[in-house]
């Protein structure tokens, strides 16, 4: 009998242990997205590839690697620093021609009188082009200077130098440019770790920008803090981790990305005093994919970053060749591409740009430039995006409920349903949505108005109570004053 | 039924009058733990409730995912815990109380946190997120009552000093962590075992 009892006992312990889980439903589906809770729904991609440019593209001319790419409003530019070229494409994708020797206004090529070499470009890592000064910038990287070309005949400007005046130990290897309106030019060195420099329009040196904090560790702030300063500066110092790519949203804002594992952040919008205000109100922040499994797994890495006029930005995932949309709000909207061999695959994913509502992803290694085109669903949800941007509610309502009609599990849409009727004061539907979206924020906002209102109309019933409760207090307080006296 | 009714309102007593009442339940009154019972068994309900019915903009559960039995069973396992290791410590301590008196003592505290936990819920439906401070603030109130009734009550069943009790009630928590640290060792080695027969068993069947 003892021993029967054992064996139940036991049977039920045995039954308490957790099962086994697998997660193979989350790695092999490439087209999904992350709820509420972090787990991976299944999705449709918001972008598909249409065309791409490769070796053939460019006829005998050898094409060596991708590695940066510039959308202007009528041309694109792909950057090859295998063989140190910048090639410019028409907006079709059609070669154009390809930049390697400089030339002067006259068309000859130009010589530097004191060693006899021609002018070359070495290795560029970026280009930038400026619509509002005409010019062309590319980051020659090897050759440690930004040349800047005419933008109509690609003739030689003047290119920058180190500039004399530039404080700190970063060495003046400029890999990715950007220029804005007033030619204040932002350069950021990969694994500078004192930020990103900002030269003036006259190439002189203005300032180092942007505010990448690293990781604290809890145990070495702990040591730091105890230690005497000898001890410290024999202590491993910790650097600020480095930029990689930077670039312009609508409103001349700076958008840096890192993919330094110490980092606190990943992705940044800087204000003019270089602190990152960049909304993270998704339902998680902007880190990429939430997961990894195992040691070998990396986390999301992201090499560039394309912002559009209307603040939806994709970010491009190195580890995983994904690229991931998120909206000016922080909220994820669509993961799509993957790595591999196969068509539209990535290997070394280096930039990404948008060109209109299309997206051009460009691979080092298969020196390839895909461009995406958005498919039914994702031109819905980009359009929505544009009209909440733009302050159309209406409008981008209309265009949420539609891209539900196409992808259920577009959790941010249901919000955005909510937020359409929330403005229209209809609380209760805009409640129902809410709560689809999870979106409590919103839902305590939609709330509050069906309160009030509730509270209105059936104000009677609710305030009889209190008046018979007082009335009994008053009655009863006059029957004993009257039973005592 | 009747007796159940004496008792409930003892109950309602005790928890205003914590030294007097547990005084009482320990030493004159007859025991009976059919009450104490059903509150323990209400608490573990409104764990479940709590998961499910608190107001959305405070849910931050999963309800896709619930499962009331875990639920009831995790609820009630720290209060479990909490008993076992108590009237373990307390007995070399030299605590009188005894394995009962401390259910008593804990499930009859129980009962303002209950309430309020309760009206907690119900509030919770009709609150915004402004004014969710206030509701916690309400609600931490039940809660505080309980710890000061759990106080009293080991005070008076094991006849200690506050002193004394503070030292136990430290103990008491250390021994609980020993007791989950022993019970995952053993589910851990209960799973080793499970999977050394069931390899041996696929081993036998394949052969």
């Amino acid at each position: 009998m003892k021993y029967k009892w054992a064996i139940i006992f036991a049977f039920i312990l045995g039954m308490m242990l957790p099962s086994a889980s697998a997660f193979a439903a989350n790695t092999f589906e490439s087209n999904y997205t992350y709820d509420f809770w972090g787990n991976s729904q299944k999705s449709l991609p918001a972008f598909e590839l249409v065309n791409q440019v490769d070796g053939s593209s460019l006829g005998d001319i050898p094409l060596g690697s991708v590695d940066d790419v510039f959308v202007s409003s009528d041309r694109i530019f792909l950057v090859d620093s295998t063989e140190s070229r910048v090639d410019v494409f028409d907006r079709d994708l059609k070669f154009l021609l390809s930049i390697k020797l400089i030339r002067d206004d006259a068309g000859k090529i130009i010589v530097n009188p004191d060693t006899n070499q021609q002018l070359m470009l070495n290795k560029p890592g970026g280009v930038y082009f400026s619509e509002a000064l005409n010019e062309l910038y590319i980051a020659d990287t090897e050759a440690e200077r930004i040349v800047v070309l005419s933008g109509s005949n690609y003739a030689f400007k003047r290119s920058i130098e180190k500039p004399a005046n530039m404080v700190g130990v970063t060495q003046f290897k400029p890999s990715k440019v950007i220029v804005d309106k007033d030619g204040q030019i932002s350069v950021v060195v990969q694994g500078s770790y004192e930020g990103i420099i900002q030269l003036n329009s006259d190439g002189t040196f203005a300032r180092y920008f942007g505010l990448n904090k690293p990781k604290v560790n809890v145990v070495d702030y702990f040591w730091k803090s105890i230690a005497s300063s000898q001890q410290k500066q024999k202590m491993k110092k910790i650097f600020a981790p480095s930029f990689n790519n930077i670039t312009f949203d609508s409103e001349g804002l700076i958008y840096a990305t890192t993919f330094d594992a110490s980092a606190q952040n990943k992705v940044f919008r800087f204000n003019s005093k270089g602190e990152n205000v960049l909304l993270q109100n998704g339902y998680w922040p902007v880190i990429g994919d939430l997961h990894s499994f195992g040691i070998t797994d990396k986390k999301s890495q992201f090499v560039d970053i394309a912002v559009s006029d209307f603040g939806v930005y994709a970010l491009l995932d190195k580890t995983k060749g994904r690229v991931f949309l998120y909206n000016f709000e922080g909220d994820l909207m669509n993961i799509f591409g993957s790595n591999g061999n196969l068509k539209g695959d990535l290997k070394d994913p280096t930039a990404i740009a948008w060109a209109g509502d299309r997206l051009i992803v460009t691979d080092k290694q298969f020196s390839t430039a895909y461009l995406y085109q958005p498919t039914e669903f994702g031109q819905i949800a980009l359009d929505a995006e544009k009209q909440y941007f733009n302050g159309k509610w209406e409008a981008a309502g209309k265009d949420y409920e539609q891209t539900l009609h196409q992808n259920a599990n577009y959790d941010i849409a249901y919000t955005g349903v909510g937020r359409n009727y929330l403005m229209r004061d209809k609380y209760e539907d805009a409640m129902y949505y809410f709560e689809l979206g999870n979106s409590r924020g919103y839902y305590s906002k939609a709330y509050n108005g069906y309160r009030n209102l509730f509270i209105q109309h059936h104000f009677v019933w609710l305030i009889i109570p209190f008046l018979l409760v007082a009335f009994a207090l008053f009655y009863s307080e006059f029957r004993y004053n009257k039973r005592n006296s | 039924m009747a007796s159940m009714i004496a008792e409930s309102k003892y109950m309602f007593h005790v928890l205003l009058h914590p030294f007097d009442g547990f005084y009482a339940v320990k030493s004159t009154r007859s025991r009976n733990y059919t009450l104490p019972t059903i509150i323990l068994l209400i608490c573990g309900l409104t764990g479940i409730l709590g998961y499910q019915y608190t107001g959305f903009i405070l849910n931050y559960n999963p309800l896709f995912a619930m499962n009331s039995i875990m639920l009831f069973i995790t609820t009630l396992i720290p209060f479990l815990l909490f008993m076992i290791s108590n009237w373990s410590v307390t007995t070399l301590f030299d605590g009188n109380g005894t394995m009962g008196d401390i259910y008593v003592v804990m499930t009859y505290a129980l009962v303002p946190k209950l309430i309020f936990d309760i009206i907690g819920i119900i509030l919770s439906n009709t609150i915004i997120q402004e004014e969710a401070a206030l509701l916690h603030a309400f609600v931490v109130i039940g809660t505080i009552w309980f710890y000061f009734l759990v106080f009293c009550g080991l005070c008076v069943i094991h006849e200690y000093s506050p002193l004394t009790n503070v030292v136990t009630l430290i103990v008491t928590f250390i021994s609980a962590i020993m007791i989950v640290f022993l019970a995952i060792l053993y589910f851990m080695l209960v799973s080793k075992v499970i999977g050394f027969v069931y390899s041996v068993v696929i081993e036998w069947m394949k052969r």
